[in-house]
């Protein structure tokens, strides 16, 4: 068969699509989990219960090894409100602090860039963080903290990131179990905004709104694949989150490697359909995590016996699961 | 006396700067900072955010505000007129390749020194051009058309943080007193309409508390709430504005109720740009102890005897 010549870019350029899904699909499924991921649930009736060895627990459950690791706590202080719930609680923190240090990490730093303003450590300050002892000397505030590129995010040819946040092997996203009015939930994954730095987008981080949330939040999960979950459900929100709404108590916490996974099985703990969370559905079709049911393994307690619906704004009334 | 700010630099000082500092000028407000900073450039001669770190277009235009007329000053600005851009603008640090809300600091700053030139002009003809993306016109047409509900009148241009993105209270506050003294050597009348344009965008988002919070003042329905800083910052772009005078009540209070150091950094500055009297501060006598370089040379700008009447603006 002969090819015109004005065939011939069409079918060039098909042949270059066709190559570069094929690639980005390999890319994509070269890190999806191979089975069932396991997601541990366990209760925890107040902050101060032992919350040390709970999370050792679920550590230890997902077969997560941190010897000689540098390891990156990312808790969310993305404002403070002393009358609400906001902030992935200070007990949290310490508790996670203390376990991964307990388990042979190399090194052990919490870091954080807060989305709106822009004193850090006031944030630091009002949500009690420097109740850990030496707190300043572990704090790594990332929207100030030196920065690299990573290309292509998005549609974006370029990315800066805290080299804190690049440099570590592994990241914990301490995340609240929180709704979000724009995203319908805000858990783990969402919890990696706080790894974009202020002093390169702004505050708040404007460019990751542009872009889309749903697709950030999955360029973010993809990009720090070398990661754990904590969400503190604890007392989450509930309603006009993740800034404005109400306390929640959920009395668990919720932890695992694969963070879709993780979140996921909060949405369901929180009475949210995780099909209809965008970013979920596209991490479950990127092959980033698993968000069925069926694909994962459900350790501690039973879903259905810790369920307790969170209140939803009316834009995401469809999301209640059934 | 002026004396506010002492107790949260003390916390300061123990993270990062030896007590020496303190003894050999601790009579003098300014000069303790003054210190602070000279002794934290670094090698290039720009300032970090936190000692130690690479250096940062905005720390280094407040260092420089702060000494100016100091080598060091000459210094910084060398190092960061030479980040400039082919489009005009400033990325926020050496190689950073986004165009922002520096340009504006680096207009002011080349404004005070009087090097107004190439790079001056293609700074300005960046911030002329550049908006909000909210103002678009498919955006204005959505709205128009009842479409969207934005809460704002989108026909009002004000600046974003990064090009390409919507406009938020703190880059517009800092790209208005660029223009306004911009306007002063070069009295355009599309400067002039930016102004006029920015002032009154910040009006319109101004939040029912009679503040300023970073962005809209209404979100999804529900209200938002203003900020310190924030309502400072919106302060300094509406110099001279008598429909933002209300707000200096508001910020006269924040200045005794906020625990946050930059915070009332900008409240002592944007009171003193007014022609407020500052009031001694008998609020939290633990601040938020950052150890933030702008935020030291932020509270030096506010000092009685400081600088910050080089973000002084008249009408444009």
């Amino acid at each position: 068969m002969k090819i015109k010549r004005r065939d011939f870019f069409p079918l060039a350029g098909a042949g270059l699509l066709a190559g570069y899904a094929g690639w980005e699909g390999m890319r994509s499924r070269r890190n999806a989990p191979a089975g069932p991921s396991p997601v541990v649930v366990v209760k925890a009736s107040s902050y101060s219960d032992d919350l040390a060895q709970r999370i050792l627990r679920g550590v230890r459950e997902c077969g997560l090894d941190v010897r000689d690791q540098k390891v990156l706590l990312k808790p969310n202080l993305v404002e403070f409100d002393p009358n609400t719930c906001i902030n992935t609680d200070v007990s949290v923190v310490a508790a996670a602090y203390e376990v991964f240090k307990s388990l042979g990490a190399a090194e052990v730093v919490i870091g954080e860039g807060p989305g709106h303003r822009r004193d850090t450590y006031s944030l630091v300050e009002m949500a009690r963080y420097r109740d850990i002892s030496k707190f300043d000397d572990l704090f790594v505030d990332l929207n100030r903290d030196d920065v690299s590129s990573v290309q292509k995010f998005a549609d974006r040819a370029e990315m800066y990131f805290p080299n804190t946040a690049l440099r570590a092997d592994l990241v914990v996203s301490l995340a609240k179990m929180k709704t979000h009015h724009w995203a319908g939930a805000t858990l783990s994954m969402k919890n990696f905004f706080g790894l974009v730095p202020g002093s390169v987008y702004g505050w708040p981080k404007n460019e990751l709104h542009h872009i889309g949330i749903p697709e950030s939040i999955v360029e973010l999960n993809r990009i720090f694949r070398r990661s754990f979950a904590i969400v503190d459900g604890i007392v989450g929100m509930e309603g006009n989150g993740p800034i404005q709404g109400t306390p929640k108590p959920a009395n668990v916490l919720v932890m695992g490697r694969d963070l879709p996974a993780v979140d996921a099985t909060c949405c369901r703990i929180m009475g949210i359909d995780p099909a209809k969370v965008e970013y979920l559905r596209m991490a479950s079709d990127g092959n980033l995590g698993n968000v069925d049911e069926s694909r994962i393994e459900q350790r501690g307690e039973k879903v259905s016996e810790v369920r307790t619906n969170f209140a939803l704004i009316d834009s995401f009334r469809g999301f209640r699961l059934t | 006396m002026y004396w506010p700010l002492v107790p949260e630099l003390s916390l300061d000082l123990t993270l990062r700067v030896d007590w020496a500092d303190l003894f050999l000028v601790v009579d003098s407000y300014l000069g303790v900072r003054q210190g602070i900073l000279r002794r934290s450039q670094n090698p290039d001669g720009g300032w970090s955010y936190y000692n130690g770190k690479q250096s940062w277009l905005e720390p280094t235009f407040y260092g420089a505000l702060v000494l100016h007329g100091d080598p060091a000053a000459d210094r910084a600005w060398a190092l960061i007129k030479s980040w400039q851009q082919p489009d005009g603008s400033w990325p926020p640090t050496a190689g950073a390749a986004v165009s922002g809300w520096g340009t504006a600091l680096c207009l002011t700053l080349a404004h005070l020194r009087g090097d107004v030139d190439g790079t001056f002009l293609k700074g300005l003809a960046y911030l002329l051009k550049t908006a909000g993306t909210e103002s678009e016109i498919w955006r204005r047409a959505l709205a128009k058309f009842g479409l969207v509900d934005p809460g704002r009148n989108l026909s009002l241009k004000g600046w974003p943080w990064k090009t390409g993105t919507s406009s938020w209270v703190e880059p517009t506050a800092h790209t208005l007193i660029a223009l306004k003294k911009a306007y002063a050597l070069l009295p355009a009348p599309e400067v002039a309409a930016r102004v006029q344009s920015g002032e009154a965008l910040l009006l319109d988002v101004r939040c029912k508390d009679g503040g300023w919070n970073y962005g809209s003042a209404w979100t999804l329905g529900e209200d938002q709430r203003s900020y310190p800083e924030t309502t400072a910052l919106a302060l300094l772009g509406l110099q001279g504005r008598e429909e933002a005078f209300s707000a200096i009540d508001l910020a006269t209070r924040w200045l005794q109720e906020t625990p946050s150091s930059l915070a009332r950094a900008w409240i002592t500055i944007a009171l003193r740009l007014n022609d407020v009297a500052v009031p001694e501060t008998t609020g939290p006598s633990k601040g938020s102890g950052s150890p933030d370089l702008m935020f030291v040379a932020l509270e030096a700008l506010g000092a009685p005897d400081g600088n910050f009447r080089f973000l002084k603006t008249e009408k444009a």
